[in-house]
Formats: C-alpha cells, structure tokens, sequence
C-alpha cells in the first residue's frame, strides 16, 4: 500500500486532507521498514509502542518521547527516509541555535521545501503583503532555517530578496563572554550594511529580527526611510514581548504593518502572525495543518493548560521528509484555540522560559 | 502601554517622555516576606531608546525656574500625597520592601529633601573659580572660561541599598542635564517619589523620566547615555573602568584609622554609629578600624555596643538593623563565614540571621579582629553593620588605608593627615570624630558630580 500512502503525505498546505489521516499516514512511511528513515527504525523498537497500531490520528503523536536531544548526534543522512530511493534530494542540513549545548540537526528535502515554502507565502498573501516586491532580510542563514524561509518567502512573493547575513552563535558567544562592545560592533556593522540598502533600493518588505528592529530605533534617518518607502516588517527569530510590538508599531514604524513570524528550526518551517489583529491584541500564530502542530502545557505535569493560560509549547512536525514528534521547546506561550480548519493549539504571546537566579552574594553593598 | 486607571493596587508607572506608562503585565514588587506591596511596569529596551530620544530632544530645564520648581518638589517629596502614596505610607514601603531600619527612612526623607531644595547651589559649588557660569558674564568678555555641559543626556542604574542614593543625580538636572532614572527593582518608590515630586513641580515630563527596566534596558540606558552613573561591586567598576562616559559607584570600603595618640573611647559612640547608623547599608558605613596598638579592647568595646541593638521587622518605629528575605540573609552568613575564617570573631561568629518567623531575617551586626592590617578582609564589604578591626603600625604605611570612599581619622598627626589627603584612592578624609555617614550638599561625594558632567571652554568675545 505504499503507493496509498504516498497520495496523501503529498498533500499542499491548501489541500485541506484530514490531518489524522495524514498523521497516520506519515507514521506508517516513518516506521515501514521500507520507507522509514535509519533513525526511524532503529528507535521503533524501544518506543513501547507500536507506532503503525496505536498512532490513530494527531492526539496519539502525544505517545512519541522528546528525543530531539538525539538529533544533536544523529548523521544527517540516517535522517532520510529510504522510501524516496534515489529520489531523495537532500536541500539543506539546518542546525538549531545550539542555546542550550550542541546544535541539534534535520534535514530539509526538496519536496518539503515546497510545502513549506507555499504556506508562508500563502500566509503573507493573506496579510496582503505586496506581489514583487523588493526584500530586505537580516537574519541568520548557513546553518539556520530562518533565513532560508525569509529568503525563499520573497521569492515566493516574486520579490528579489536582497539580504545581509547575521551570525547569532558568534554574538551569543561574544555577549558570553562579557565582550559586549564588540557585540554591540558587530549590531553597527549589521546596521550599516542595511542603511546602504536601505539608501539606495527601493525596498517595501523588510524582515529583520527584533533585536535589529530595537536597534534601528535609535537611528532617526532609518526610521524615516523605513516609513517612507517600507510597507511591512516581518519580524522573527527571536521573541518579541507585548509591549515593545506596540511600540514597535505605534512609535517606531507607525507607517508600516508588522507581522509576526514564530518558527524553529525543529518546527522545520515558520508560522505567520494571524491576520487581523492590532498591535494592541496579543499575538497569535496558528499552527499549519497537517504539518505543525503545537499543545500548551503545564512545564511540569506535562498537562495541556486551559485556555488562556501559559504553558510550555510543544511542537511536532509531521511531514514525509521528517517525524519530529513532541519537540518540547524553550518557550512558552498563551493556549489560544486555533483557527478555523486547524488542529491542537494556537499560541499567543510567546516568550522565553523564565530563568531562576541563584543567591550569589556580590561583596558591596549595591 | 496605556495611561493610567486607578486601582487598589500600588502601581509604580514607568514616568516616560509623554506621562505615566503602565506595562501589560507589571512586575511583582515583593516585601523582605515575600509578601507582594506593588506592581512596577518594567519597560522594554525599544522604550528605553525612545525615551533618551526624547529627551536628547528636549532643552535644558530653564535655570531661571529651577529655584522654585526645586523648591516646590522639595516640599511635595516631604509632605505631600505623590504617586498616589502619602509619605508615611511611601516610607513605610521602602522600609518594608528595602528592608531599611523605618527611622533610617524617615531621616533619609528629610535629608533628601533637603538635597534637593539646594541641589541648584549645592551644584554651582562644583565650578571652577575662573569659569564663569553664564557666557553672558562680564568677566568672560575679554577672554575667560565658561562652565558647558559635557553632554546632554545623564542616566542613572540605581541601587536600592539606601533611599539616600538618589541625591546624586539632582545635581545633574540642576546642571542642564536631561535625566533618565533607572530604578532598583528592589526599592523603585524612593527614584519613583522624587521624579514624580520634581515633573508635579514643573520639571517638563521630557526633561526627567523613571525608566524601570531589565538587564538589557539598562543596556541600553547607559549605551544611549552621553554621562552615566552605575552602581554595583567590583565587577562593574571593572568593567567601567575604562568608560570616560560611565562613572561607577562601587564599594566604598570606608574606614576608621585611630592613632595610639588618641584614645578611641573617647569616640566609641562615632565608631559605633559609623558602623551601624542607617542600618550598615550604606557605602559610607565602615568597613574596617585600623588601631594603632592592641586592637582587642576596641574590637571587644564594639562588638559590646553593636550585640545590644535590637532586632526588629524594619518597619518597626525602633527599627535599627538591616531585613532580608531569609534565604539572602543566609546566603550572606554564609558568605561571612566563608571569608571570616582565620580571624577572631567577637560577634556573629555564631552566625548573624536573626530568623523573623514570617520569610525574613534580620542581620545581626558582625565584628572580627584580624591579625594583620594586610589582611584581605578588610576589603570585604557587605550590606549590614560588618566590621573588621585590625592592627596597625606606622611600618604599614598608608597602603591598608587605600581604596577608601570616606577615611575617618582619629589622630592628631598632622603630617599623617596630609598623606591621607595626598593618597589619590582616599576619596574622603573626616577629621576630628565626625562619623563616616557625615554628608552635606555641596560637599563631594566622589568628587564633585560636576567634575564628571563639565568642563571650562575658554571664551572670548562679546555676549
């Protein structure tokens, strides 16, 4: 039945299939001998479970353990699964920030590339975003997937995307180490290439993160092109609290709409802010059916939190390139419930997980 | 953010560019129990930013009003309803949340208000005798110096050890200065009083802001600021150090030195209070007693004084000592213990948390005899009355009385003295028995502020 199978798991993000067939679909692919990838089937034994039996629909991928730790060692390759053959065309091997110990690995295939490149661009259609239009992205690419989607979305939006590279582990190393001058010589450095983009093209989608987005605030003559000429600013890669997105759009760039994007790099594609809410609403991302999907919990019963509350988000991606089931994320978020036609959760207001200082005493008496 | 509705709660408002600003979710400002008193809007860095733009674009408060609106705000900060708080009501809450002796607080309230009724005066005192205060002055006509700003932008990164900190940055605003405060997360009313008392008073809300905010805010308050004062240990004068636009304000490491040609009883009560008054909190408290002769019989007269103060919850009327949250208080007993080792303790060497039963503790002064005025203690500085007291002789020469805020010398020796003055990390030398804690406006404190935030420009030339 294999052939079965491969109808549904390739599916466009518009073509509505029933996301519990696809899951059940997709764990069939991941775990058949014949089609699973290495990493797949060496593990399907030790799971206590019978991923082909028990894996009904998408509430059942809650069965999977978080073993993303694992991808920290896996070859790349053992990701693949065999089911494409010969056909397997690897485009990238992204790596996530490495914020907490080594970076974890996955792939992304050609086929995977498409669907996740469709539902970006579909999304940002539906934020009316301009057909065309030039692009200016700042944002980590080599080993990260944002850049990728934020190039690949301008080029879905028949945009050239002009863009400046940015490498967050060389800043997060240098802020480590307590070098902030060179940290903040570096940010100069990232603003200056963008000025002169900004100067000389005739740019009106701007993507940037919101470290950037605060910088940019401190230089009067780039807020002033920006308002000018820039209609919207997709903002990602790192969280952004309520407040500042009010500021952000109200004081800084009152002249251009932003839109949220939350995605990581085991999310394998990025979620749009939903459309139609003011800087004044929280912020929602919808997850995308039936390749992502997110549940809230309690951090420590593991329970989903009620509506409303914040919890820790949980992501899994689901997809015939890779199985990433139950990915516990850093961050947490509002449970929102999802929009119309989406399965699991929304999240609202994502923001990093509180950090407890220990008691050290510093002599002083400040 | 949105203005401001009223509530039950206490809100302590971000005082920006354009008025109050209360954050979505404001932080929890906890008393030394734990128990929550207030709610205080922690703004964003990008409001940070925009708030030094804002006053980078605003003038200087004009020097003709500055009198009265000093005055007015002098008055409001010491009697009036401000914030929505009373004064009692005020005091008591940096008494409850800072844990200062209430009595300290109240003293503090007047002599703050006092600072800045002069703090006009108190800055002018800082002008050089050649520079001339306006260009307009006859004096500058043939050729002389004025008095310019260094900048335009003075930002604070307070501490919440003593209300009294707060003096400091007057100074900047009576000079020009366009003023951005940054709270301690730990006693925001007392910057939040002050800066509300002098905008009701006046001070357009583009000349003076309160700016509470996270680690990265103050960032980006310091980065954004042309002159920045900082408070912290070693490790932020360390890294400022090198900063011409940063001035740090770090361990005081302030001492008493008695000469064999005095006898200390004669000023034991000095003693005692330099090291205990205002609840041992502040960077003008003693640290260390260096005695010419056998330092036991002062040690043991000390520690005598100091185990009879009282333990009490600070906001109690006889308050006296220090109240923290007890897991602090025992992370610093058991950082005392650790560094005390080897010395002789005369008091808190059983341990100095006095456990309230309620979440805090008060700490108990501590007195240690050292064996030699080399010993590294003395340079251990921490937020209660703790003393150590070690021998000295004229062969230690002035080296373990370098590092000092403020040096009180009990000595008749008139050359002694002026090595003291001579010495350039004696920041303070007191004579004749004044305690440590002694401070005046226009008297400096770490130099005059103005050395900091001016400079003479020659002119010549007419008006």
């Amino acid at each position: 039945m294999p052939y079965e199978i491969a109808a549904v798991l390739d599916a466009g993000p518009a073509d509505g299939v029933d996301p519990d067939e696809f899951v059940r679909a997709a764990v069939r692919w991941h775990f058949d001998p014949e089609t699973g990838s290495p990493y797949w089937l060496d593990r399907a034994g030790r799971l206590g479970f019978d991923p082909r039996r028990d894996v009904r629909g998408v509430a059942d991928l809650a069965l999977f353990p978080d073993l993303t730790h694992e991808l920290r060692d896996v070859r790349a390759t053992d990701l693949v699964p065999r089911g494409y053959g010969t056909r397997a065309r690897v485009l990238n091997v992204f790596e996530s920030g490495g914020t907490t110990g080594a970076p974890k690995r996955v792939v992304q295939l050609d086929d995977w590339m498409r669907h996740s490149s469709d539902q970006v661009a579909g999304r940002l259609r539906a934020h009316g975003l301009p057909v065309g239009a030039h692009w200016l992205t700042v944002a980590p690419t080599g080993p990260h997937l944002v850049g990728d989607v934020l190039q690949r979305a301008a080029a879905g939006l028949g945009g050239p995307g002009l863009s400046i590279d940015m490498d967050p582990r060389w800043v997060r190393s240098l802020i480590a180490a307590g070098r902030t001058e060179e940290a903040e010589a570096y940010t100069d450095h990232l603003v200056e290439q963008c000025r002169r983009v900004l100067l000389s093209q005739d740019i009106r989608v701007l993507a940037a993160t919101t470290p950037l987005l605060e910088r940019f605030a401190r230089e009067d003559d780039l807020l002033e092109i920006i308002n000018g000429k820039v209609e919207a600013i997709v903002w990602g890669g790192t969280h952004m609290d309520p407040d500042t997105r009010d500021l952000l759009s109200t004081e800084v760039f009152p002249d251009v709409r932003l839109i949220g994007m939350y995605g990581n790099t085991m999310m394998l594609t990025a979620l749009l802010e939903r459309v139609g809410s003011a800087a004044s609403d929280p912020c929602v991302f919808d997850p995308v059916s039936p390749y992502v999907f997110l549940s809230v919990v309690d951090p420590v019963t593991g329970e989903r939190v009620e509506v409303g509350e914040r919890g820790r988000v949980v992501v899994s991606h689901v997809s015939r390139s890779m199985l990433i089931p139950n990915n516990a994320e850093r961050d947490t978020a509002l449970r929102v419930r999802p929009a119309e036609g989406q399965t699991g959760d929304a999240v609202a207001d994502v923001a990093p997980a509180p950090t407890v200082a220990g008691e050290a005493v510093i002599e002083g008496v400040y | 953010m949105a203005a401001v509705p009223d509530s039950g709660t206490v809100h302590l408002d971000a005082l920006g560019p354009r008025g109050a600003c209360r954050t979505r979710v404001p932080d929890v400002v906890t008393d030394v129990t734990g128990a929550e008193v207030a709610r205080l809007s922690t703004v964003p860095p990008v409001f940070v930013t925009r708030g030094l733009a804002a006053l980078r674009k605003a003038g200087p408060v004009p020097a003709a009003d500055l009198d009265a609106i000093l005055a007015a705000a002098a008055d409001a900060f010491v009697s009036d309803t401000v914030g929505g708080l009373g004064v009692r009501e005020y005091e008591s809450l940096v008494s409850r949340t800072s844990g200062t002796p209430l009595p300290v607080v109240r003293a503090s309230t007047r002599g703050t208000a006092r600072f800045v009724q002069e703090a006009r005066r108190s800055a002018g005192r800082g002008r050089p005798v050649g520079a001339a205060a306006d260009r307009r002055d006859p004096a500058v006509r043939e050729g002389g110096a004025v008095w310019t700003r260094r900048g335009d932008v003075f930002a604070v990164n307070a501490s919440g050890n003593h209300p009294g900190v707060h003096r400091l940055w007057l100074e900047a605003l009576a000079l020009g200065y366009r003023v951005a405060v940054r709270p301690s997360r730990r006693e925001p009313f007392t910057p939040h009083r002050l800066v509300a008392a002098l905008r009701g008073a006046g001070v357009p809300d583009d000349r003076l802001v309160l700016l509470p905010t996270d680690h990265r805010g103050a960032e980006t308050l310091v980065r954004g600021a042309d002159r920045a004062v900082v408070y912290g240990g070693d490790d932020v004068v360390a890294r400022f150090a090198h900063d011409p636009r940063v001035l740090p304000q770090g361990p005081g490491r302030t001492k008493i030195l008695v000469t064999a040609d005095t006898d200390w009883r004669d000023h034991l009560d000095m003693i005692t209070g330099s090291v205990a008054d205002e609840g041992g909190t502040a960077c003008v408290n003693a640290t260390a007693v260096l005695v010419e002769g056998d330092p036991a019989p002062l040690a043991e007269a000390l520690a005598s004084r100091l185990s009879a103060l009282p333990g009490l919850p600070p906001q109690d009327e006889r308050a006296v000592l220090p109240v923290q949250p007890l897991d602090r208080a025992r992370a610093l007993d058991a950082h005392l213990r650790a560094v005390a080792e080897g010395t002789r303790a005369l008091l808190g060497g059983e341990g100095i948390v006095d456990d309230l039963g309620d979440g805090s503790a008060v700490l108990r002064p501590a007195v240690h005899q050292v064996a030699h005025a080399r010993a590294p203690q003395l340079r251990t500085e921490l937020p209660f009355p703790c003393v150590w007291v070690a021998p000295w002789s004229r062969t230690d020469g002035i080296a373990p009385l370098r590092d000092t805020l403020v040096l009180s010398a009990l000595t008749g020796d008139g050359t002694l003295v002026d090595r003291l003055l001579a010495e350039p990390t004696i920041t303070n030398v007191y004579l004749g028995g004044h305690p440590t804690y002694w401070m005046a406006p226009g008297v400096p404190h770490d130099g005059y502020l103005s050395d900091f935030l001016m400079r003479s420009k020659a002119v010549i030339g007419p008006p």
